[in-house]
């Protein structure tokens, strides 16, 4: 089942964002999925997850189905759809996120699998965003057949491109703790 | 310290997927991090001046504080100690924030991180009436309190007597790369005309013998044509966007201009050119062409008249 909604998740991020930008009925330009932009998609940012059971390593990658920028001039959209753009997203912005994460150290890779949908907000901090910013935000997950609830913080530099995100699932015992190292770009 | 581990990390990252030329370019600029900026002496604290109808200012890179009469205009205004956080400013601005004046437009040529600076638009907020950006550029132009406006190639905006004219140059439109499929649009040059006086500002521009012939032909007087001169190295890499300096005497002269002001050179290290190559290699084609006199290559922080204040500067062109 978790296998099955991680590959619908990637299907959902590659695929159908070209619906979403034809969507945009301004006079600006139209992000859509290039080929580098997907391959950058494919980078994981390496995490730490903290728990009974000792710590272990894995990865998370990132999609954002939607996101509405309070940062964005006055005189464009807000909203984005899936191919985000730094300034929108350090500016000042809350996210719809999707995060299929890989717990290593499992043979099977179903129970290694953390799917994970939040809400989260960044907020600038020096030169809007684009040097230093911060995130808050809190999500819901699926992880070795339960589910629970989680929140987080963040702090990024370079455009956002790094950044360090530290997770805090209460009831998640072998994952409480997971210590992101943020690499994104779009 | 971690955000210099986060530096050297980086540098290495980038320099690594780029060769050996761009190594050594964030190689030096690495180093640059831990030095201070070179400054300025008697930077000046009051540039408007009463006896200038046309006077430039060169605050470094491509930064320009142009007074035309009574209006101010700056161009892609970088008052930061760094640009994309990691290339650090050789020399301080040429002017501080608090002494530029009132602005009644910013023109902003392209979106790089050394033309589009947040951190230097948050310094002069206050100060700025108008930002002109070109077209689909506001897409990475956060709120402000001024009021912007993009300006598509050969489009015109007018106010109080100032024209502002998009003009085409050869460049590229995105910021951070990854957006190059779809941000294809968002550079250009300018020629701002008032009161009879005609500046024409090229931002950053390869050499495209088209779009100068099509620039003169429409603004057959251009007082200044402002122009980059570098980087220049490694050139097969930067001939597509960027003029050396023998290029940019020949955008000069197919500009028809009167005076010809270098820049974007010797403020960031963006390149691998030596410390003063470009203004040399200037001084020698600017020679070869017979145009020396009409070369005005302003140090960081110098300002100089062109056209004093008169009513009609028509009767002063030949």
């Amino acid at each position: 089942m978790t296998r099955r909604a991680l590959a619908v998740a990637i299907l959902l991020a590659t695929t159908l964002e070209s619906g979403f930008a034809s969507a945009y009925e301004y006079d600006e330009p139209t992000p859509f999925p290039s080929l580098v932009w997907t391959l950058t998609q494919l980078l994981p940012s390496p995490e730490l997850f903290t728990g009974t059971g000792g710590t272990r390593y894995g990865m998370r990658w990132q999609v954002t189905p939607v996101l509405y920028s309070f940062g964005a001039n006055r005189r464009i959209s807000p909203w984005r759809w899936f191919v985000v753009d730094p300034m929108a997203r350090q500016s000042g912005s809350i996210e719809l996120f999707f995060s299929p994460e890989y717990v290593a150290e499992s043979p099977r890779l179903a129970d290694d699998a953390i799917l994970r949908t939040g809400v989260r907000s960044y907020f600038p901090l020096v030169e809007k965003g684009d040097y230093l910013s911060v995130s808050l935000g809190a999500s819901h997950y699926l992880f070795e057949g339960h589910s629970g609830a989680a929140i987080e913080g963040g702090v990024y530099v370079l455009f956002g491109i790094l950044g360090l995100q530290v997770t805090y699932s209460p009831s998640a015992l072998p994952a409480q703790w997971i210590t992101t190292i943020r690499i994104r770009n779009f | 310290m971690p955000g210099r581990l986060v530096v050297v990390l980086f540098s290495f990252l980038v320099a690594g997927a780029s060769g050996c030329r761009m190594q050594r370019a964030a190689t030096k600029n690495f180093a640059e991090l831990f030095r201070a900026s070179a400054k300025v002496p008697h930077r000046i604290e009051h540039p408007r001046r009463a006896d200038a109808g046309l006077a430039v200012l060169w605050v470094g890179h491509a930064t320009v504080l142009l007074q035309m009469d009574d209006k101010f205009i700056l161009t892609d205004p970088v008052f930061t100690s760094t640009v994309g956080q990691l290339s650090k400013r050789l020399t301080e601005p040429g002017i501080s924030p608090d002494a530029v004046p009132p602005i009644d437009a910013v023109l902003i040529s392209h979106l790089h991180f050394d033309h589009l600076s947040y951190g230097s638009l948050e310094m002069l907020e206050r100060k700025i009436r108008r930002i002109v950006v070109p077209e689909h550029g506001l897409v990475y132009l956060p709120d402000f309190a001024f009021d912007a406006m993009e300006l598509p190639v050969w489009r015109s905006y007018e106010e109080s007597g100032m024209r502002v004219t998009a003009v085409p140059v050869r460049h590229v439109g995105w910021r951070y790369g990854t957006d190059a499929a779809w941000m294809t649009k968002s550079f250009c040059g300018y020629v701002i005309e008032y009161n009879g006086m005609t500046v024409y500002y090229g931002g950053d521009t390869g050499y495209e013998a088209p779009d100068f012939a099509a620039a003169r032909a429409r603004f057959p007087h251009i007082d200044v044509a402002i122009l980059p001169i570098g980087p220049i190295a490694p050139r097969a890499f930067m001939e597509h966007n960027h003029e050396d300096p023998d290029e940019a005497v020949r955008a000069f002269l197919a500009l028809g201009a009167r005076w010809m002001v270098p820049i974007h050179y010797d403020t960031f290290i963006n390149s691998t050119d030596a410390p003063g190559e470009a203004p040399e290699r200037l001084v020698i084609a600017a020679r070869a062409s017979g145009v020396s006199e009409r070369v005005a290559i302003l140090g960081i922080g110098e300002q100089r008249v062109f056209l004093p204040r008169a009513l009609s500067h028509a009767l002063s062109r030949p």
